[in-house]
């Protein structure tokens, strides 16, 4: 099991609360002070490998940058591709130091039924599958001569894409329901092997991010500066 | 002990026969039972007896009964079946549906409720005895096709079951992988664990066996120890008795496509580095290699599904870089493993006319031609999702061959299928020749390639290594030398056997 040190409904509390101090910003310059505060974390993390999924999100924010600078005046637009920037960033930090089946099991130790738990982290692990999936379905369509290219003259044709996809989703589903019926996932009575204890420090943590999330706020309505 | 008597069972909401009718079979304690039959002839359903997935998960409509330790499976769910019959399925990558090795293997025991210092135990004696101690944190996903069977079995076996039930465990193996779970087979058979391994083509594991059971048509008509089962096996088509090899000569010296120093990487792992060929109008040639020597990825330039980051690829003398696959299509068909990849349209029919391009000249009539090399005219207004998996491939291989194309190459075409098909292919290659097509074969069925192929190129970690014609002592120490086979081997089958000289 990889250690990162904290547990992980600690690093979910921390995450939305970083997500929720985000939505309540809209003025430049705490914009400025969070982007510079998910820089650093990306940076004690080391969190390295995020520049080029974050690199990957810049055409996106250029977009709305130079959207809103045609529609809006310039500090709107500031404001807006600030606030998409951090909000990418924060959930690629976020979805780095947490694994799907610690996200699961975090919702699982906060009282949700295993079975949500369960799904959440199953979907999770068969997205790149699927990923692979489509891609050998498009390889055999285009060798026997079906133009897959994005044109828009081509668009009727993702039904060669669609159609096999969904027929052997549906066949994996099944597989995937008898093996787990055949490994007692419909069983009572189940133990679970990770133990998991949120110490008082991570508690004071949480506590100074939640002061941090109000300061935000307060900030924001001009109750303090 | 295992028993089953008089069994009867019929699938909900199929009118067809019963899959099986009349089973009656007992297996001891300590058994190592091979079940092979081919394609649809009920052997999963067999496999699902035992565990209680029939009739717990399965509905349909079950008569007598299954005895598994003196309790009847009726009475029992599978969830109590779990530390009893242990399943291993075929489809791997529905078997391992957690996100590391490590959480695969503890699910079951967390399942029957054992405390977490327990269940650390078991993971690690299990995963110490199948030697994937290396394996433990990854995702299963990021596994080779051999990994992801161990890790499979081991998930399972760390509950310690008395019987195992495996279901294709070689499918998708190469040789390497394949012997490597023959050895832990062998060594769970020694440890006294009760084993039915389902087999659809039959293979060396034959050897291992105590027992070998043959079903066809949903009945026992072979019940007995594995020597004796060589007679009945080839008789069914178990063993492909590959045509003999008549050797034709090449009508051309004309070189069809060219492969000139090319290397390509995915995710900047190299996949291939330099490899250059040359394929001759008109003859058979096998690109031979284990899983991961990067067969799938030299095929996929050959049609510029992938372009060549170094070297060219030339086509009747032409650079295809710039070309669109749907293009090529014209020229080289690919048709890959997975015929279900192909299959969108509701009838065969429909399927097939899909590569008709506009102002294509007697399309018809090609397209006739076509259903009668393949015998697909009784099939032309059934669904392709309804074929059985011989049928498929069928289907799919002559779709591929509707456009018209001078080349056809085919990506491990023996997978999943059973021996009978495997003849069939055998025999069309052959016809699909003398009709002055090109075809290669990229595969890890070295049996499959030696009956068939003019030419083997041998491809190890993305360069080739060697070339043998089969048949000739050369060509057999090349083999050899490579690795591929054992010096005094003989060639597994018997029509293979008689090709030489």
């Amino acid at each position: 099991m990889r250690d990162k040190g904290f547990d992980p409904r600690t690093r979910l509390a921390l995450g939305m609360l970083g997500i929720a101090a985000v939505l309540i910003t809209r003025e430049t310059i705490p914009l400025v002070v969070e982007l510079c505060l998910i820089l650093a974390g990306l940076v004690f993390l080391r969190a390295g490998r995020l520049a080029g999924v974050l690199k990957l999100t810049l055409p996106l924010v250029a977009l709305v940058f130079i959207i809103g600078i045609i529609s809006f005046p310039p500090e709107t637009a500031v404001r807006l591709s600030l606030r998409l920037f951090n909000l990418l960033a924060l959930s690629a930090l976020f979805f780095q130091t947490m694994d799907p089946a610690e996200l699961g099991d975090s919702f699982r130790k906060m009282g949700f039924p295993y079975e949500f738990s369960f799904i959440l982290t199953t979907s999770l692990r068969y997205v790149p599958l699927i990923g692979r999936k489509i891609r050998l379905i498009m390889d055999a369509q285009r060798s026997r001569g079906i133009d897959l290219r994005l044109r828009l003259r081509n668009v009727p044709r993702f039904l060669a894409l669609l159609v096999p996809l969904l027929v052997q989703a549906f066949i994996l589903a099944e597989q995937l329901a008898m093996a787990m019926e055949s490994r007692g996932f419909a069983r009572t009575g189940r133990s679970f092997r990770r133990e998991y204890r949120i110490s008082l420090g991570e508690y004071v943590l949480m506590g100074l991010a939640l002061c941090l999330v109000a300061a935000f706020f307060a900030w924001e309505r001009g109750w303090i500066i | 002990m295992i028993s089953l008597s008089n069994i009867h069972y019929r699938y909900p909401g199929t009118s067809a026969p019963a899959v099986l009718q009349g089973i009656d079979l007992t297996i001891r304690e300590g058994e190592y039972v091979l079940l092979c039959g081919r394609s649809g002839s009920g052997k999963s359903t067999f496999g699902y007896l035992l565990n209680g997935l029939i009739p717990h998960f399965f509905e349909g409509h079950l008569e007598g009964t299954v005895t598994i330790h003196g309790q009847d499976t009726k009475n029992r769910t599978v969830a109590d079946l779990l530390s009893t019959v242990g399943m291993v399925f075929q489809n791997a990558d529905a078997q391992l549906f957690n996100s590391t090795v490590e959480s695969e293997m503890a699910f079951g025991l967390e399942s029957l409720g054992f405390d977490p210092r327990k269940i650390a135990a078991k993971i690690e004696k299990t995963a110490e005895d199948l030697a994937i101690i290396p394996l433990l944190d990854r995702s299963p996903m990021s596994l080779s096709g051999g990994e992801k069977r161990l890790v499979a079995i081991a998930s399972v076996l760390c509950l310690d079951p008395p019987v195992m039930v495996l279901d294709e465990p070689l499918a998708h193996l190469d040789w390497e992988g394949a012997k490597r779970i023959r050895e832990v087979l062998r060594d769970l058979h020694r440890k006294g664990k009760t084993l039915l391994v389902i087999e659809q083509r039959m293979s060396r594991t034959l050897d291992d066996a105590s027992r070998c059971v043959i079903l066809g048509h949903g009945e026992i008509f072979f019940d007995g120890p594995p020597d004796a089962a060589w007679p009945v096996l080839d008789q069914e088509h178990l063993v492909p008795r590959y045509p003999l090899r008549r050797t034709v000569p090449l009508r051309s010296r004309e070189t069809l496509l060219q492969v000139t120093q090319i290397s390509h990487s995915i995710d900047r792992n190299p996949v291939l580095r330099d490899v250059s060929l040359e394929i001759k109008q008109g003859e058979i040639l096998a690109v031979v290699g284990k899983n991961g020597a990067g067969k799938t990825t030299l095929l996929k330039h050959f049609n510029a599904l992938f372009r060549p980051e170094k070297g060219t690829v030339l086509y009747g003398g032409e650079d295809i870089r710039s070309k669109a696959p749907s293009e090529m299509a014209a020229h080289v068909g690919i048709s890959f493993q997975n015929a279900n990849d192909q299959f969108f349209k509701n009838t065969v029919r429909d399927e097939l006319m899909v590569g008709v391009r506009p102002g294509m000249k007697d399309a018809e009539e090609w397209v006739d031609e076509l259903c009668c090399l393949f015998d697909l005219r009784g099939l032309l207004d059934l669904s392709p999702y309804r074929l059985s998996e011989g049928q498929k491939k069928r289907v799919a291989i002559a779709s591929v061959l509707v456009t018209r194309p001078r080349m056809l190459a085919l990506d491990e075409p023996t997978i999943g299928q059973d021996g009978y098909f495997l003849e069939t292919l055998a025999g069309l290659l052959v016809s699909l020749r003398e009709k002055g097509l090109t075809i290669v074969i990229v595969t890890h069925d070295l049996d499959f390639a030696q009956a068939t192929a003019d030419r083997l190129i041998i491809l190890d970690k993305g360069k080739v290594t060697g070339m043998a014609i089969p048949g000739t002592p050369t060509g057999n120490a090349v083999l050899a030398e490579m690795g591929l086979r054992g010096p005094g081997e003989p060639v597994f089958t018997r029509g293979a056997a008689n090709n030489a000289g």
